[in-house]
């Protein structure tokens, strides 16, 4: 059974629709990717599932049951603006929120003290969060929401902020929370991340959603447009194919792109017959050059 | 309530630990104990040779004057600190005289002239800086008065007669009841001056205690919601947990610092020269009404939560500390009235304001303080008063708790009462 399903859920503000009609739903542990361009709704529908605010129509189920307070205790979360107490000291608030949420104070104190050593930065425990750094801070956000041991964890664009080192071992974080069975819904604007981590996406676009499914699905709907070459000489007359639309000359090679598929044949037969290929692909779209495609492709607000 | 206890226990060490709160405290402790001692300290800068050392005059008067021996006979019977001391001198010219007014043991002399049946003739009175201190003169003018009647009257009065017919008469007031008889005593009962010391003390403390503690709530309910943690919290217990969690808390806060207080002014009223300073305000400790110290603590508490719970709701609307000032207002004007209702009425406790305000929620604690104390109340209307305030109370927290439900997650400018009412209606709490 989905540990998260949203059927057809609603928010609306006054006049304006946030969230307009969203289905989807995250398996046991599964990383669940949210995409959208900012506005799009993506804060508002985790804000639902966490029942913070409460969708104008439509269901969420947890494991098949509707929303309950045992989900204190299996429910993790990061915000997007992070929340720790400025002047508390880090121990002292994150052993709270973990009480709050059901633990012993002395599991708490373990499961903390065993964040911040995989983080390597065991000396935190006794500074205040206002000493640290943002990007620090953060990570003591991402200690808080996970101290538990959630089954359900709840991040919303939790990279962002944070520099590769630390965004690597996040997502190794991550992906091992996964595998021990914890269901992530997660959003974020970088789109490298989601198809490193992600299987499921949607991606919303002005409270609507336009995209949904396994990422590989997603992919083969829409048309491969680029071809690289790589020779060990100059090609020429690529450019007066039929069906290649451009050519950009690159540091070893081109990086040609095509309105037909059938044009990548004609570029090969093109390169072989003046040099040798060292390299030949047709690259798949990646999902950054699908979410341009139907987000941007209309004006945004 | 596992999370409550939690709750409460977090917002009681956080706010202990902060400089706010010890500071608060030291002052007032350190306030209250320099105001204890200010009678004391007064004494010791003026200096103790003319604070104890009584009055000190002289009389020059021929050998064997009357007058003399009456005045002495007088001083002998005087019992304030020092006592007084009359020396006599047959000459102003006596050497002995001359050098204590000079070394200044001697307050100043006065001349008295020959006596005859129709009493003393004017008398003048010397000193080396040409006053007459109060003491002095309040000493001489009953010593002369008493030995004049006793001239005139001779040996057919006793001096304790001549005393009795100096003693001022004694006018009381009654005041007559509508069926025309006399109240009766029981009733017009004045409350010991210990009472007004004590209610007076209490409203002070309660009042700065309720703004104290009141504010800090709502500064902690806006700091959480502007730091953003409250939506962690709020997905990790219940909204109604939390606030009366942060309610409980730091009512143990305020019940510490008045803990303090109230034994700093104890240790102060121990102190041995501190002793004296009851008993030279008529205050009796064996006096104390511990009555009304006990309806006093019932009365802070409900008062104090009916505060608390509103100052909750308010830094739930409000999204930065810097508008809080402003969303506070109306609470602390409330807060004002109530204070200023009983202690501009605390030497007529019985007008119908106190007793109008004694019924109300909000001013009802400090105004039935105030009556309890010094006023006349019956029994029943104590339980009334009470019984509506816990009515109120439960009314508040019930509309403080949805309040505080949609206020924290509400952003952006403050919302107006109807966008209140209307995501009020949204939540359960
Ligand atoms: N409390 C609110 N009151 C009114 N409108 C709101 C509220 N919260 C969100 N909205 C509106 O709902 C829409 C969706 O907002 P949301 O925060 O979910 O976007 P998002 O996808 O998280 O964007 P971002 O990438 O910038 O974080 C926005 O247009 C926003 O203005
Ligand atoms: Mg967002």
């Amino acid at each position: 059974m989905e540990a998260l399903k949203l059927d057809g859920v609603v928010k609306q503000f006054g006049e304006k629709t946030a969230v307009n009609r969203i289905s989807l739903s995250v398996e046991p542990g599964e990383i669940y990717g949210l995409l959208g361009a900012n506005g799009a709704g993506k804060t508002t529908t985790m804000r639902m599932v966490l029942g913070l605010i409460y969708p104008d129509d439509g269901k969420i189920l947890y494991s098949g049951k509707a929303f309950n307070s045992e989900l204190q205790q299996i429910m993790g979360y990061l915000p997007e603006e992070r929340g720790l107490y400025p002047k508390v000291k880090v121990s002292d608030q994150i052993i709270y929120l973990a009480r709050l949420r059901g633990m012993s104070s002395s599991d708490a104190d373990k499961s903390l003290r065993y964040w911040l050593d995989r983080f390597d930065v065991p000396d935190y425990y006794n500074k205040k969060v206002e000493e640290l750094s943002k990007g620090n801070q953060q990570k003591m956000g991402f200690i808080a929401a996970v101290v538990h041991k959630p089954r359900l964890l709840i991040l919303d664009e939790a990279f962002s902020g944070l520099d590769p080192v630390n965004v690597e071992l996040l997502k190794d974080t991550v992906r091992e929370l996964r595998d021990q069975g914890t269901s992530i819904l997660f959003s974020t604007h970088r789109m490298e991340h989601v198809e490193e981590l992600c299987r499921h996406i949607t991606i919303m676009d002005r409270s609507n959603t336009v995209v949904q499914g396994d990422i590989r699905e997603i992919k083969k709907g829409y048309p491969r447009e680029e071809v690289l070459l790589r020779t060990s000489s100059e090609v020429s007359g690529l450019e007066t194919l039929p069906g290649v639309t451009g050519v950009q000359r690159q540091e070893r090679g081109y990086l040609l792109t095509i309105s037909e598929i059938a044009a990548a044949q004609r570029i090969l037969q093109q390169a072989v017959g003046q040099s040798e290929v060292e390299h030949f692909e047709i690259k798949e779209p990646t999902l950054n050059q699908i979410f341009i495609k139907v987000v941007g492709g209309e004006s945004n607000e | 309530m596992n999370k409550m206890g939690t709750i409460i226990g977090f917002t009681f060490k956080n706010k202990v630990k902060t400089k706010s709160f010890m500071i608060t405290t030291l002052v007032l402790v350190l306030l209250l104990s320099i105001g204890m001692n200010i009678p004391y300290l007064i004494k010791v800068f003026q200096g103790d040779d003319e604070a104890s050392a009584g009055i000190h005059v002289a009389v020059v008067a021929a050998e064997g004057s009357r007058a003399s021996e009456l005045l002495k006979n007088y001083a002998s019977g005087v019992t304030t600190e020092g006592g007084a001391t009359v020396d006599q001198y047959t000459s102003a010219e006596d050497s002995a005289l001359k050098t204590s007014l000079d070394e200044g043991t001697l307050d100043g002399y006065i001349q008295l002239g020959a006596e005859s049946e129709t009493g003393l003739p004017p008398v003048t009175f010397y000193s080396p800086d040409g006053d007459m201190d109060a003491e002095v003169q309040t000493f001489l003018q009953l010593g002369l008065q008493q030995a004049n009647a006793q001239l005139i009257a001779g040996d057919k009065l006793t001096p304790e007669q001549i005393g009795a017919m100096n003693a001022p008469v004694q006018l009381d007031t009654k005041q007559i009841s509508t069926d025309g008889t006399a109240v009766t005593d029981e009733e017009k009962d004045e409350a010991p001056i210990i009472n007004y010391v004590i209610v007076y003390a209490l409203l002070m403390m309660f009042f700065m205690s309720i703004m104290m503690t009141g504010n800090m709530i709502a500064a902690e309910v806006t700091s959480e919601k502007s730091s953003r943690i409250m939506e962690i919290l709020i997905t990790s217990a219940s909204p109604l947990a939390q606030m009366f969690g942060k309610v409980i808390g730091i009512f143990l806060i305020g019940m510490l610092q008045i803990a303090i207080i109230a034994a700093a002014v104890a240790a102060n009223l121990m102190l041995p020269h501190n002793a004296s300073i009851l008993t030279d305000f008529d205050l009796d400790l064996g006096q104390l009404n511990v009555n009304l110290l006990i309806y006093g603590l019932v009365l802070y508490v409900l008062g104090y939560f009916l505060y608390a719970l509103i100052y909750a709701a308010i830094g739930s609307i409000v999204s930065r500390t810097e508008d809080l000032g402003q969303a506070v207002m109306p609470i602390t004007m409330l807060g004002l009235v109530t204070f200023y209702i009983p202690l501009f009425s605390i030497s007529n406790a019985d007008t119908l304001v106190v007793k109008v305000a004694s019924y109300i929620p909000f001013t009802s604690p400090l105004s039935m303080l105030l009556r309890i104390g010094v006023g006349d109340v019956a029994f029943w209307e104590i339980l009334v008063s009470l019984l509506i305030l816990l009515v109120s109370i439960f009314v508040f927290g019930w509309l403080a708790a949805k309040i505080y439900r949609t206020g924290v997650l509400m952003y952006g400018k403050r919302p107006t009462i109807k966008e209140i009412r209307k995501a009020m209606k949204a939540y359960k709490i």
